[in-house]
């Protein structure tokens, strides 16, 4: 029926349409978030959905352990709206960027582990208390950055601030339900006889929420391969620990994790940093979920021995 | 050779150069380890007063994971209250949410799972505010009765707007070394430090980016 100029009907009717046109799409005016890790690449993905757009300030395939600046990235730098980074020890080279494209005062940051509770390296060989930077291998430091990151990125987005926290709470479940599905994988299985060390101290975060013990760490420190002094004393440490599993790490092989292997007749399993491959919203929840079935494995398979054994 | 050829020969600032060579090598030595006692430095150092606990310092494993969940549900804790008094009418009660609701919603470290029962299979009890008196204003979480040796108890309080905290819900974490105790008599802070509950102090991300970048 046609309605009237100047009914209620047909006011409504403008406002709704005027309404549409002013709303943020993906093409007009987007925020544009830089990140620096590929968890991040996800975390923002998931939380801006096509409200903005992000962009990795490094190529998919770099390695962000000891990155070296390229050109290109601080092109790339100088197209962001704001950056999330970890900052507390994974991507200092961010910081070497954003000085040499001339943006450090002036692309803001969000620093991702603002509102994170830290905890110290697995298994210093000085009994230090060093802190560990890899909040991002985990799931309940991971919601807390997301938690984070959504309301930061609202200051800088209030119209779409709503839409970033509902967003960031669905993602958050999502994360919870891999969770879910690690424990129905290990329901019921005894726990008892799992020792377990790791080749760095990347995956202290999952291994505590989860409550596993980390018995030795074989890295003295991410990245610094153990002096042979270093290596017997972990090699006798995970001997008088019963240790049977060695978790390595994914992307970054090392002969290191071999050797240990050889040494001591742990089994061996590989884990993933989370740290290289293409950038897509759904590689963080994947690789954590394949992760965490990696450790439901573990657990099942030393049950299984401690089970037949005679 | 003649004694004359034999002749040592000073150079004419010798006396400086090993003076000079020498202040150098203070100032190199000097300046090198001041980088390893500021830039260098690793551990974390902060003050934590007899009424407080380092969360980074002073535990570790189930009660250092069973506290770091805690600091996520503080961001979480008011999404929920949302949720569950969405479709409140007019002459309902408010209500914070209970052990179920986190159930629901697989909320460590309330959430009961094979991580749960690793973390020591901790009691977790919700008290609601009283209308009137002492306890008006806060709601709080306790959790108890933890299996693990030398675990402690915990303690979640909400300040309540209302009651006059700021203009947000106020949030703590508190720390008690008795694996099983009752539910204390308040939230106010007096009353929990009276009754040996410690004031959980994090050391997080903001803290350790000071300590990288300085101020």
């Amino acid at each position: 029926m046609h309605q009237p100029i100047g009914s209620t009907r047909h006011l409504a009717n403008v406002l709704a349409l005027l309404s549409i046109l002013i709303m943020p799409t993906a093409n007009a005016e987007n925020l544009k978030v830089g990140v620096t890790l590929h968890p991040y690449f996800s975390f923002v993905s998931n939380i801006v959905g096509d409200r903005a757009e992000v962009i990795p300030l490094i190529g998919a395939e770099s390695n962000p352990h000891g990155y070296v600046p390229q050109p290109a990235d601080m092109k790339r730098i100088l197209d962001m709206d704001v950056m999330v980074v970890n900052g507390i020890g994974h991507d200092s080279w961010a910081f070497e960027i954003l000085q040499a494209a001339g943006a450090k005062d002036d692309l803001p940051l969000i620093y991702a582990n603002d509102g994170v509770s830290l905890i110290p390296i697995a298994g210093d060989p000085s009994g230090a208390k060093v802190v560990n930077p890899h909040t991002f291998i985990s799931t309940v430091a991971a919601i807390q950055q997301i938690y984070g990151i959504a309301r930061q990125l609202a200051e800088y987005d209030p119209e779409n601030a709503d839409f970033y926290r509902k967003n960031s709470r669905a993602y958050a479940l999502e994360l919870r339900k891999s969770r879910a599905k690690f424990d129905g994988m290990i329901t019921g299985v005894d726990l008892s006889g799992f020792r377990c060390a790791t080749m760095h101290s990347g995956y202290d975060y999952i291994m505590q929420e989860l409550g596993l013990n980390v018995s030795a760490v074989i890295e003295p420190r991410h990245g610094v391969e153990p002096t042979a002094r270093q290596m017997a004393d972990t090699i006798d440490r995970i001997k008088a620990s019963n240790v049977n599993v060695l978790f390595a790490e994914k992307y970054f092989a090392s002969a290191l994790s071999d050797t240990i292997r050889d040494a001591t007749g742990v089994q061996m399993y590989s884990i993933s940093h989370i740290s290289s491959g293409p950038y897509s919203d759904e590689k963080f929840a994947d690789e954590m979920l394949e992760n965490l079935t990696t450790l439901a494995s573990a657990i099942r398979d030393v049950a299984n021995i401690k089970a037949t054994a005679p | 050779m003649t004694a004359k050829a034999l002749q040592l020969v000073r150079a004419a600032g010798s006396r400086y150069e090993a003076l000079v060579l020498g202040l150098i090598a203070i100032v190199l030595i000097s300046a090198q380890l001041l980088y390893v006692a500021n830039l260098g430095r690793q551990e974390t150092e902060e003050q934590i007063y007899a009424w407080q606990i380092s969360s980074f310092n002073s535990f570790e494993g189930a009660d250092q994971a069973i506290y770091n969940s805690l600091f996520t549900v503080k961001d979480e804790v008011p999404y929920i209250y949302d949720d569950v008094n969405r479709f409140n009418g007019p002459d309902e009660k408010f209500r914070w949410p209970n052990i179920e609701d986190f159930q629901d919603y697989l909320v460590p470290p309330f959430y009961h799972d094979t991580s749960w029962e690793q973390s020591g299979s901790v009691d977790w009890l919700l008290f609601e505010p009283v209308a009137e008196g002492e306890m008006q204003g806060y709601s709080m979480y306790l959790g108890t009765n933890g299996q693990l040796d030398k675990q402690g108890s915990f303690l979640l309080t909400i300040g309540h707007v209302h009651a006059g905290f700021s203009n947000n819900n106020s949030l703590d974490i508190w720390w008690h070394p008795q694996r099983s105790i009752a539910m204390p008599e308040s939230g106010f802070r007096d009353t929990l430090v009276r009754e040996g509950w410690k004031l959980v102090v994090p050391y997080s991300g903001d803290k350790e980016v000071k300590r990288i970048f300085g101020e």
